[in-house]
């Protein structure tokens, strides 16, 4: 069996944000890296499936990006990944979904994954097209949002989660590609003397220029905060037409009412 | 010394997301019921924690030391008391094994030591003999191959937690001073070794001291660090050289978040119409702590960085510490300033800050005896 | 300019916010066609050219056929846009469809801005504007980001049917969890402040976080008093949090207040003292009595 798990590493979401002199993407100095929050939980559950099935069972970590991804990488290998495999690429923030996805599919196509597993969005990006797009690139039958995960014998049991808590529970059959949602499991810590130990592991370099054929489907043409909130409103009256009041409000300014 | 910067950073990040998630959150709970959980324990105990100084070879992560302080710098922006839980297998309890011991004595402690299952102490302190511990007057007697132990040891940090001790006591009388003094290792549950009550401190609650009274308590001859007589003294001013730069970066990390602390309520509280961060007198107060901070992390910083070269470290491990535990105390203090009244009540972090980080001012070496020490050295050295 | 609109059934009805497709299309002057996978007993209020798969047929869930059907009516529109909902369908479908018909995919769009579309980034603290480069691209719009418009009218159904293989099969809904609070997640906070009174009256609170379906939030003195759970306070000795709205009712804003919940996207309060410090950070300060004005709106709700 081989599982393959792809992680994208992006900057702390309590950092602040501040466009780069291209005006397309964000500011990298003085950043402080992790690894994608989904992708934890999609790590924690490729190395509990790993550690069900045992011996014979080979988990790859996958990661695009300049050097300082090997960090991400070494992380998953210190949670219980096997292998890492860092596609070098300096521009990676630049690349659409699309392009990354097929630079994914390039790699995993020849290599007979039976499951792969990745986040369902990217923190920074927030798109939720890198896994789906693989699967469909390489042919694999695929689930998004996972928040329950069974595997038994060539075929996934997924939950996902639909709005309001309810779940929609999917049978697949490998091979597969799952992404996963926050409260899927409890990502593991990676212990100290594991992430010693992943030391050892090996982590094979690509370029990217040896993946990557596509040209991009999309642009981004400008990377800005949101537009400033204006002063309070205050308002004052009669009760029920406070009430039309502040409901055109919130239909206006907020998106929780339907 | 850095070995392998991103092996470094991972663990980093690891620390970082430990502390805000397990630590930070119960920082509170813990100081007031005066005990840490045990599953928080048993979670640092997992993560590798205690055995951050202890070489591979016996299962420890062997960080070098300037790694050691990165690791603390982050792990110490949550109450002290976490650090203090691990401080003595990184620090004081299991160097003097590291430094001195035997083989065999490495074999049989420094593995579990640093897998946290046993909790090592140092008892050097006596109740007349604090500064000037190579004064102590715990005695021990030859007795065939064993030695008898007398004495009682006060303040002993995680004391009540011990399975091993590192106690310093007389193998012979006759010389006074320094040269008279062996290292014994002692193990919990040898008749004659006993505990005294928890000391009530004036902070870093959950975190315990006491004293350990040795009555009778006979040690086989084996039990000598080192199985060397009168070599003890050296030995525990080793363990302490490199242990103080490790409370200096303690220091260091506590002070950081002080700072957070103040900064944060300084930009929020407003008075006469502004955040008070506006004002410079309040500037004045956050400029200087920063400043402070930056001066004790590279002093920090440079001492493990010539440790790890395998320099001697006595004078700059000692301005280390008595740089950066003054720094904090100031830090501390200005930022319940910035707080104003809310700075002295209790459910303000600052308020629980300001007391813990007192202690640093005084253990391992008292502000005036690293002065005393820095001092010493240099007149040394010109004449 | 067309645009197919991909609206949502779920166990056997159609969901409202389908309706939010068409006030998009409208902001982006789109003609309109409907592809649904529903069923015929409960058909929308639109005059447009209606593709209808039978949900009992296709079923809700199978992304495998859904992605052939809209592949099929993308064959026969041949629409510039292809708009989802940014929904656990949407998200899990679109990018199927982007893939085969090799198009862009621009996901969760909040607004327009000149030949381009606004999303959120980084935790929704930034925003993007992205153009597609295709001639065709597929577009998730985000829950709630653009108003629900009925165009009204009877549709022209075409139904439509297809059969594929896949390895993907559905085989249920398990209903949600009753679950601890965990303020921190939640995406509506309704906050009982000091000014609600008594304990008794804070079910009027919780009743609006209810009908919002958001979470029960207190201030210190609430809690103090015994009126609420600790888990419910917001604060420096509480949870801090970030919802994306949040009421603060009887709530005077003191600093360990503000700590704790400042950083909501959109804040309301709800006070009879005009001045009363949380209007510094209140988006809307609503002046009025909370026993008064919050059961009024939740009856509107
Ligand atoms: C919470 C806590 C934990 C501790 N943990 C341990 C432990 O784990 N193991 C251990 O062995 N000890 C431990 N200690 C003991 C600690 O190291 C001593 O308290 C410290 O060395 C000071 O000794 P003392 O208390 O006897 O003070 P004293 O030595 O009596 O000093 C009193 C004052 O006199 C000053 N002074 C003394 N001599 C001189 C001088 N020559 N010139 C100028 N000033 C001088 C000191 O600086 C101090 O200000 C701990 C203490 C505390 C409070
Ligand atoms: C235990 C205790 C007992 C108390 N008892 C009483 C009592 O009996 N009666 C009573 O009325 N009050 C009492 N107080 C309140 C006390 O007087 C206030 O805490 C004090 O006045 C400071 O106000 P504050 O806490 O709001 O701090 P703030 O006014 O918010 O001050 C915060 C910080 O900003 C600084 N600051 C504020 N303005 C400026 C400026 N313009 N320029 C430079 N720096 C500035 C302050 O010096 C302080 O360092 C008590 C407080 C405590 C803690
Ligand atoms: C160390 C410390 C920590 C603290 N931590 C927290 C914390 O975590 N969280 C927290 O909330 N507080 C905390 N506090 C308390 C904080 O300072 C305030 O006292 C508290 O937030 C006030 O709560 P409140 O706004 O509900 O009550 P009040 O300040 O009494 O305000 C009540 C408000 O309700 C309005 N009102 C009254 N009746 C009505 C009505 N019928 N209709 C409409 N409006 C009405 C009033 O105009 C007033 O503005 C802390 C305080 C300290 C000192």
């Amino acid at each position: 069996m081989k599982i393959l798990v792809c992680i994208k590493q992006v900057p702390d979401m309590e950092s602040r944000f501040k466009p780069a002199a291209s005006g397309v993407w964000y500011d990298e100095s003085d950043l402080a890296w992790r690894m994608n929050e989904y992708d934890e939980y999609a790590v924690e559950q490729a190395v509990q499936l790993r550690e069900q099935l045992g011996e014979g069972c080979e988990l790859t970590v996958l990661s695009i990006g300049p050097d300082r991804v090997g960090e991400a990488i070494k992380k998953a290998l210190a949670m219980g990944c096997d292998r890492g495999v860092h596609v070098q690429d300096d521009a990676a923030a630049t690349k659409d979904p699309w392009q990354i996805a097929a630079i994914i599919a390039a790699y995993a196509k020849d290599q007979g994954y039976d499951l792969i597993f990745t986040g369902m969005q990217s923190q920074d990006r927030g798109s939720a097209q890198v896994g789906v797009t693989v699967a469909e690139d390489l042919g694999y039958a695929c689930a998004t949002t996972l928040v329950g995960f069974a595997y038994d014998n060539g075929t996934v049991t997924a939950k996902r989660e639909l709005e309001g808590g309810i779940k929609g529970v999917v049978k697949l059959t490998t091979p597969a590609l799952v992404t996963c949602q926050l409260g899927l499991n409890v990502p593991r810590y990676p212990t100290l003397p594991n992430i010693m130990k992943a030391k050892k592991k090996e982590i094979q370099s690509i370029p990217v220029s040896e993946l990557l054929k596509e040209e991009p489907l999309a642009a981004t043409v400008s990377f800005h905060p949101p537009a400033k909130k204006g002063g309070g409103i205050v308002l004052e009256g009669e009760v029920g037409a406070l009430v039309d009041q502040l409901m055109g409000i919130l239909k206006e300014k907020t998106t929780v009412l339907r | 010394m850095i070995k392998d910067e991103s092996t470094l950073n991972v663990m980093i990040e690891t620390v970082q997301k430990f502390v805000k998630e397990r630590l930070i959150p119960f920082e509170e709970q813990c100081s007031e019921n005066d005990e840490i959980p045990h599953e928080i324990i048993d979670e640092m105990r997992e993560l590798g924690l205690f055995g951050l100084s202890i070489p591979e070879e016996y299962d420890g992560l062997g960080l070098t030391l300037e790694e050691e302080i990165s690791v603390v710098l982050e792990l110490c922006q949550a109450s002290p008391i976490f650090r203090s839980v691990i401080g003595t297998n990184v620090g004081i309890g299991a160097l003097g094994i590291v430094i001195d011991g035997t083989e065999e004595q490495k074999k049989k402690y420094l593995p579990k030591l640093a897998a946290g299952e046993i909790i090592g102490s140092f008892a050097l302190t006596e109740p007349d003999a604090g500064s000037d511990a190579a004064s102590l007057r715990t005695s021990a007697v030859k007795d065939g191959d064993h030695y008898v132990l007398n004495g009682t040891k006060r303040f002993i940090t995680n004391a009540p937690e011990a399975s091993v001790f590192t106690v310093f006591a007389r193998t012979n009388p006759e010389i006074k001073g320094a040269g008279g003094i062996s290292a014994f290792l002692v193990e919990k549950g040898t008749p004659g070794l006993s505990l005294g009550k928890n000391e009530k401190k004036m902070g870093q609650w959950g975190g315990h001291v006491c004293d350990v009274i040795l009555d009778n308590c006979r040690v086989p001859a084996s039990a000598i660090i080192g199985e060397k007589e009168g070599v003890g003294f050296k030995t525990a001013m080793r363990v302490l050289d490199k242990s103080r730069t490790h409370i200096a970066a303690v220091c260091v990390g506590a002070a950081t978040r002080i700072l957070d602390e103040a900064l944060k309520y300084a930009v929020e509280r407003k008075q006469f119409n502004k955040p008070i961060a506006e004002f410079q007198l309040i500037q004045a107060m956050l400029a200087d702590s920063k400043s402070e901070i930056y001066a004790a992390r590279s002093m920090v910083l440079e001492t493990a960085r010539k440790y790890d070269l395998k320099k001697n470290i006595s004078t700059e491990s000692s301005c280390s510490k008595l740089f950066a535990s003054e720094m904090v105390c100031r830090v501390a203090d200005r930022a319940v300033q910035i707080l104003g009244g809310s700075g002295y009540i209790r459910d303000y972090a600052v308020e629980r800050f300001y007391r813990d980080v007192r202690l640093f001012r005084l253990y391992e070496g008292t502000s005036q005896i690293q002065q005393l020490i820095i001092a010493r050295n240099m007149i040394k050295e010109v004449s | 300019m067309k645009a197919l609109l991909i609206g949502e059934y779920r166990e056997g009805k159609l969901l409202e916010s389908s309706y939010e497709l068409f006030g998009f299309a409208q902001q982006l002057g789109a003609e309109t066609a409907l592809l649904l996978v529903g069923s015929d007993s409960q058909l929308p209020a639109f005059g447009g050219t209606l593709y209808l798969a039978d949900a009992n047929q296709c079923g809700e869930y199978n992304p495998d056929l859904h992605k052939q059907l809209v592949l099929d009516a993308v064959q026969k529109e041949n629409p510039d846009y292809v708009v989802f909902l940014h929904s656990s369908y949407g998200w899990d479908l679109a990018p199927r469809v982007a893939a085969k018909l090799k198009v862009a995919q621009v996901s969760e769009a909040i607004g327009l801005t000149d030949g381009g579309f606004e999303v959120g980034c980084c935790n929704a603290k930034m925003r993007r504007t992205v153009k597609p480069t295709t001639a065709k691209a597929v577009i998730t719009i985000q829950a709630g980001a653009f108003p629900g418009l009925q165009p009204g009218g009877t549709p022209q159904v075409q139904k439509i049917t297809a059969s594929v293989e896949s390895n993907v099969s559905f085989s249920g809904y398990e209903p949600a969890e009753a679950k601890d609070v965990d303020l921190t997640r939640a995406e509506v906070i309704v906050t009982a402040g000091r000014g609600v009174g008594k304990k008794e009256n804070v079910p009027v609170i919780a009743a609006l976080a209810k009908a919002l379906g958001g979470e029960l939030g207190a201030s210190r003195p609430v809690v103090d008093a015994g009126w609420v759970e600790h888990s419910h306070q917001v604060g420096t000795t509480g949870q801090t949090v970030s919802p994306k709205l949040y009421i603060a009712c009887g709530v005077s804003g003191a600093i360990q207040h503000l700590a704790g919940m400042k950083k909501s996207d959109f804040i309301v309060a709800i006070n009879k003292d005009k001045d009363a410090p949380i209007g510094e950070v209140a988006d809307v300060l609503v002046v009025a009595d909370v026993l008064q004005f919050v059961p009024a709106l939740t009856a509107k709700m």
